[in-house]
């Protein structure tokens, strides 16, 4: 039934699935094939990610994952921080097919905003190896506003006040960049705002909030639903929700995610960046990473619902012990 | 005679010899004293001081009893102080060589065909060069009792005897002095006792005479207004200088005195977009009475030079004081904020926000905001806040924020900070695909809004920030 696979190697694709039972941890991260060739002086512990057999996902989906178009692939992405050259990520490997939503769970510390910040070019950091292929193009070497024009979105953990630019002159600006792009004319403010009154109803924010200034006196989970505002605004092919959670009572937070379940369409994926499996009763994810202390590993949601998740090692060990068949 | 002038203690002091050799003034003066006067006081203020009492005894200016005792104290005082230098604290980042190496010229008339015209739908008075004019002015939906005109036109005596209990109170520095010596005529805001006016008063101050760009002539006009507002009368006051033409080269020495009655409110709007050639020096007096309130909204874009000095002096408790201002150098320009708030009396409320932006390399600002909490100034409530912006290298700000507290019970702030635009804002906008460029316009054309949209009259704030806008407009399109 539940089957776990691990595939950890950074020359081999995250496709080759070997499958393996094993009732010890070290062995079973060992076990993969060519990882002698990771287990080498190194002392850091690399990043491994366990995919499962794409029989597994075929049954929830219904469709081979291998038919549905690859968005995001990211392989072996290693980065530090700019200032200090200390090492955050040490291999991550993640795909995203079309149509997806991916949980990312883990332990404070290991890296999980620091990937998403990475996949959107924030200047703190820097990548130091690996590579990332979004719709076919290697994002590392766009700037931020190119990757956020290629459709990659990013709702951010903290959201920035912007005193003196109101919020309808934000999403006017950065929706004409986007119209700009493609060719299409640009659309005044009163056009605009036009397009934009419906899309307040998703969030349910009153209009009166276009007025204000971005963020500017705004609570956590105002900031929170404007960041999925901007998201209904400007459509994304991938949307990184960092933490889009955390601040919200369970109300704002079924707003969420009926706004974010509302957005999903078998073309586009959403990646949530969690720490609560509350959210993921919501939006119900297809995959499950989880990233903890450098290892990241990815569990179907079936999977998890059998077990109660903990983040101590031993009990993911244990957990992983778990020997299906 | 010349026994009491060689000693320069006699000088600055004894009335009887002073005055005798001021009544020389308006007649044709021998050669002999100017030349021992110059031994005692600086050659160049002197020049000035005797090119601005010509004109003003050949030109046909009123000569009303306070506006003669304004220049009999103002020549004295101009007598004794020297033009300023970088020595002195008060002028240590201002350089004023514009004025110094140029001729100074007085306007004696107003121009006599002037292409101006007025847009502006609240009551308004013009001043051209220092000279009301009544043509270009509309002051017809005033409310009964308030004036607003030249001193020599009060309906009053007993208004006129107001104005004068308070005219040459306060001595300002050398520019204060020279324009009490020369300003031709003194516009009058008198607001009656519990009088509110629900229009505010537009009062726009054109510079047309100039000199061109290299030719070192430097016209200068001194106007002069003195707002008295008695008890529990609320007004607005808009003052707007202006310069017409295309980048002339004038001086505009400007004066503004407000007494504010108990219990009165005055809301100040001053706006200076002068030409980028001009020297422009204003100076705003306030005296506050208990429980009044002033505020005062300076949005400063305008001139080579331009000082704006400030001094508030509370003399009653309860007051509250809220200055704003915005500078703007997109140029080879200085913009200064020198102000001084003096309290001596409890339970004042103030609040000072100054905010500039350099955008150019040669460009400069300049703050020094002092606030004294005096002795007897218990339970005050200061605050001061400066931010500034500086957008090219070797850009310059100097910011001297200074509280001199002698007071105990007291709650005094202040912040300052100098920076370029703020990463994690820049970021979020790049974040959702609006490119660096487009996100430094919003960002810097944003910075000036906190102050800018605390103008109460939409109209002014739209006019502003339009005229703000095109100002970075070039700015912006050099940088990336």
């Amino acid at each position: 039934m539940a089957r776990f696979c691990c595939a950890c190697s950074p020359q081999s694709s995250p496709l080759t699935f070997i499958p393996k039972s094993s009732s010890n941890f070290r062995a079973f991260t060992c076990s993969a094939t060519r990882l002698l060739s990771i287990r080498t002086p190194s002392r850091r512990p690399l990043s491994l990610t366990a995919t499962l057999a794409t029989v597994h996902s075929a049954e929830a989906s219904g469709v081979d994952s291998r038919d549905k178009k690859l968005l995001l692939e990211v392989k072996d992405l290693t980065a530090v921080i700019s200032e200090t050259k200390q090492q955050i990520l040490k291999g991550v490997n993640l795909v995203v097919y079309e149509g997806e939503v991916h949980a990312v769970m883990g332990k404070n510390g290991s890296g999980k905003s620091t990937f998403s910040k990475v996949l959107v070019g924030h200047p703190d950091y820097e990548v130091t190896g690996g590579t990332v292929v979004f719709k076919g193009e290697n994002l590392l070497d766009m700037e931020p506003e190119e990757r956020a024009l290629a459709g990659l979105f990013m709702s951010f953990q903290s959201p920035v006040e912007i005193p003196g630019v109101s919020n309808i002159d934000f999403l006017n600006m950065a929706y004409n960049a986007q119209r700009r792009k493609l060719g299409l004319p640009e659309l005044g403010p009163i056009e605009f705002y036009g397009y934009i009154s419906p899309k307040l109803d998703i969030v349910n924010m009153k209009i009166d909030f276009l007025n204000r200034n971005v963020n500017e006196g705004f609570s956590g989970g105002e900031r929170k639903r404007n960041e999925i505002l901007q998201l209904a605004v400007l459509g994304a092919d991938l949307a990184i929700l960092d933490e889009i959670d955390s601040g919200l009572d369970i109300d704002a937070l079924k707003d969420v995610a009926k706004a974010v379940n509302g957005l999903l369409t078998p073309v586009n994926s959403v990646l949530i960046i969690t720490h609560y499996l509350r959210l993921l009763e919501f939006i119900k994810p297809t995959y499950i990473h989880v990233m903890v202390l450098d290892l990241c590993l990815k569990f179907h949601r079936k999977q998890m619902e059998q077990f109660h998740f903990g983040w101590q090692s031993e009990k993911l060990k244990s957990t992983l012990n778990f020997s299906p068949l | 005679m010349a026994a009491t002038l060689l000693s320069p203690h006699l000088l600055l002091n004894p009335k009887l010899s002073i005055q005798t050799s001021a009544s020389k003034f308006p007649t044709p003066k021998s050669r002999s004293t100017p030349k021992i006067r110059a031994a005692f006081s600086d050659p160049f203020v002197l020049q000035i001081a005797e090119t601005l009492e010509d004109s003003l005894s050949s030109s046909l200016t009123s000569s009303s009893a306070p506006l003669q005792k304004l220049r009999d104290a103002s020549s004295q005082t101009v007598l004794s102080t020297p033009w300023p230098s970088r020595k002195d604290e008060p002028f240590r980042f201002t350089d004023t060589s514009l004025i110094r190496y140029s001729q100074v010229t007085p306007i004696s008339h107003p121009p006599t065909s002037i292409a101006i015209s007025t847009d502006t739908q609240f009551p308004n008075l013009s001043i051209v060069d220092g000279h009301i004019v009544y043509s270009l002015s509309n002051l017809s939906q005033l409310p009964t009792g308030v004036f607003v005109g030249s001193l020599s036109s009060l309906p009053s005596e007993t208004i006129t005897k107001r104005v004068s209990e308070f005219v040459a109170n306060f001595e300002g520095d050398l520019f204060w002095s020279l324009n009490g010596l020369g300003t031709p005529d003194m516009v009058v805001v008198y607001v009656p006792a519990g009088c509110r006016v629900e229009m505010p008063l537009h009062i726009v101050y054109y510079s047309v005479e100039g000199g061109d760009i290299g030719s070192k002539k430097l016209p200068v006009s001194n106007p002069r207004a003195f707002v008295l507002v008695e008890e529990g009368g609320e007004i607005g006051v808009i003052e707007e200088y202006v310069g017409v033409g295309e980048n002339k080269c004038y001086w505009a020495n400007a004066v503004t005195e407000v007494v504010i009655g108990e219990g009165a409110k005055v809301k100040h709007s001053y706006i200076q977009s002068q030409s980028l050639s001009a020297a422009h020096i204003k100076w705003t007096s306030v005296q506050q009475g208990s429980s009044s309130s002033y505020e005062l909204i300076e949005v400063s874009t305008g001139g080579k030079l331009s000082r704006h000095n400030v001094n508030i002096q509370q003399v009653g408790p309860d007051t509250v004081t809220e200055l704003s201002a915005f500078h703007l150098s997109v140029g080879d320009q200085t913009q200064d904020l020198h102000s001084r708030l003096v309290l001596d009396h409890p339970r004042g409320y103030s609040r000072q926000l100054h905010k500039c932006i350099v955008a150019h390399s040669l460009g400069q600002a300049v703050f020094d905001g002092n606030i004294k909490v005096n002795r007897y100034a218990q339970k005050t409530d200061a605050g001061q806040l400066t931010r500034s912006l500086l957008l090219e290298p070797r850009a310059t700000v100097n910011v001297k924020p200074n509280l001199q507290i002698i007071a105990d019970d007291v709650k005094c702030s202040h912040g300052a900070a100098i920076s370029d635009l703020e990463e994690n804002q820049l970021f979020y906008f790049l974040a959702r695909g609006i490119d660096l460029e487009t996100a430094r316009k919003a960002l810097i054309c944003s910075f000036g809004g906190e102050v800018i949209e605390r103008l109460p009259y939409s109209s002014i704030r739209k006019k502003v920030e339009t005229h703000i806008k095109a100002l970075l407009e070039p700015t912006l399109k050099g940088s990336s």
